[in-house]
């Protein structure tokens, strides 16, 4: 599972969280059979959802542009298939906002997390 | 004395504080990782690196007044936060979600700052906020911030009574924790600077000092696209704000005891707007 995070490849303590892109912390999970890298259990936790959201199991990559302010537009890649969404998380990583989009828009203004 | 900006632990030294932020960062514990990666950087430092950066963050050059107006202009309009970029050309929907959870914000900001006047013992500061809350939630001369803001709601198809039925969404809750949270846990300095520089961000000079836009679309004002009760609670912070903040801050600066506990709440604060500027952009996708 390739995991992009604003146009860098995430997901190792060497390039990033895999939900924010941040190379603090030392917080490992098995998602989808693999192990990722993420700051904290909250980036984990966001992380998760988007998965759940995707309604995809075997998933080939996720694309997420965003941040916490912005909200985060994904791309979840598999099953010959893609789902594309708008996913703003609250401060404790529940989903406060979410609509499905047809095609990944052009993403906004971001800055850190 | 300083305080970690996270969960207010004291401290001698910024080597010292960076140490413990350090510490728990490693250990992945998420209110630090996350006021770092808001605040500092994303990307991991060295402990002396953390310690440098800290050290400049938490400056004591300047005014209190221009450090948080910096910190404002760092925070809410780098990106800009999407909220303000809403705040360009504005919907019915975005307008109806700034009502609906501003709301919440107004009586809570109320409390807060009775609690500044339960603690000081200074007139001035008594004075000041006094005529604050009267000026949001009274009103003195003309109808208050509050009642400004239900006949905006009203301008725009809802009814007073079914605005203040509509109870505030979990982010809006989260901010008003946070600045109750700091109320409780800080002086009446540090509260007063959390609460106050808030008004900065809606400051008309603001664009002068370096942010790209103002909080909103300054032709709204003058437009024919949105009506008058709009038009008139959006002019009524306009013209208010840089008083009230620039008065505020430097009573605090005047009597607070250390200067860099009051810039952690201001920071805190930030923070909060920002999710309680979360609440307001969920609020008018709800309402689309
Ligand atoms: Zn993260
Ligand atoms: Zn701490």
């Amino acid at each position: 599972m390739k995991v992009t995070v604003n146009g860098k490849v995430a997901g190792s303590k060497e390039s990033g969280c895999a939900l924010c892109g941040a190379t603090w912390g030392n917080y490992y999970d098995v998602i989808c059979g693999e192990r990722l890298f993420f700051c904290c259990d909250l980036c984990a936790k966001g992380f998760k959802n988007i998965v759940d959201r995707s309604g995809i199991e075997n998933i080939n990559s996720i694309e997420i542009k965003g941040n916490y302010y912005s909200g985060r537009r994904c791309v979840v890649s598999g099953e010959g298939r893609a789902s594309s969404f708008f996913i703003r998380f609250s401060d404790d990583a529940e989903v406060s906002e979410f609509r499905e989009e047809q095609f990944p828009r052009k993403q906004g203004h971001g800055q850190s997390l | 004395m300083l305080l970690c900006p996270a969960c207010y632990s004291e401290y001698r030294t910024w080597d010292q504080v960076a140490d413990h932020m350090s510490g728990l960062a490693t250990m992945s514990e998420s209110a630090h990782v996350m006021w770092l990666n808001r605040n500092l950087s994303k990307e991991e430092l060295s402990k002396n690196e953390l310690g440098q950066r800290l050290s400049e963050m938490f400056s004591n050059e300047g005014s209190l007044l221009e450090w948080a107006r910096n910190a404002v202009i760092r925070k809410i309009y780098s990106g800009p936060h999407p909220l303000i970029l809403a705040m360009q050309k504005p919907t019915r929907e975005d307008l109806l979600g700034y009502v609906i959870e501003h709301q919440h914000f107004l009586k809570n900001w109320v409390r807060v700052l009775s609690s500044v006047i339960e603690r000081t013992d200074r007139n001035d500061v008594i004075k000041y906020e006094l005529e604050n809350i009267t000026t949001e939630f009274l009103g003195c001369s003309g109808p208050s911030h509050f009642e400004l803001l239900m006949r905006m709601g009203e301008s725009l198809g809802m009814r007073k009574e079914e605005i203040q039925s509509i109870g505030p969404l979990p982010s809006t809750t989260k901010a008003i924790g946070e600045w109750r949270e700091i109320s409780f846990k800080m002086g009446w300095q540090e509260t007063m600077g959390a609460m106050h520089s808030l008004e900065l961000i809606a400051d008309r000079g603001i664009s002068s000092y370096g942010a790209k836009m103002h909080y909103f679309n300054v032709k709204i004002l003058s437009s024919n696209d949105y009506p008058k009760e709009v038009k008139r609670f959006l002019g009524e912070g306009y013209s208010a704000d840089t008083y009230h903040s620039s008065e505020a801050l430097s009573l605090v600066e005047k009597y607070a005891g250390s200067r860099q506990s009051v810039q952690v709440a201001i920071i805190k604060s930030l923070d909060a707007v920002s999710s309680y500027f979360n609440a307001r952009l969920e609020r008018a996708a709800m309402l689309r």
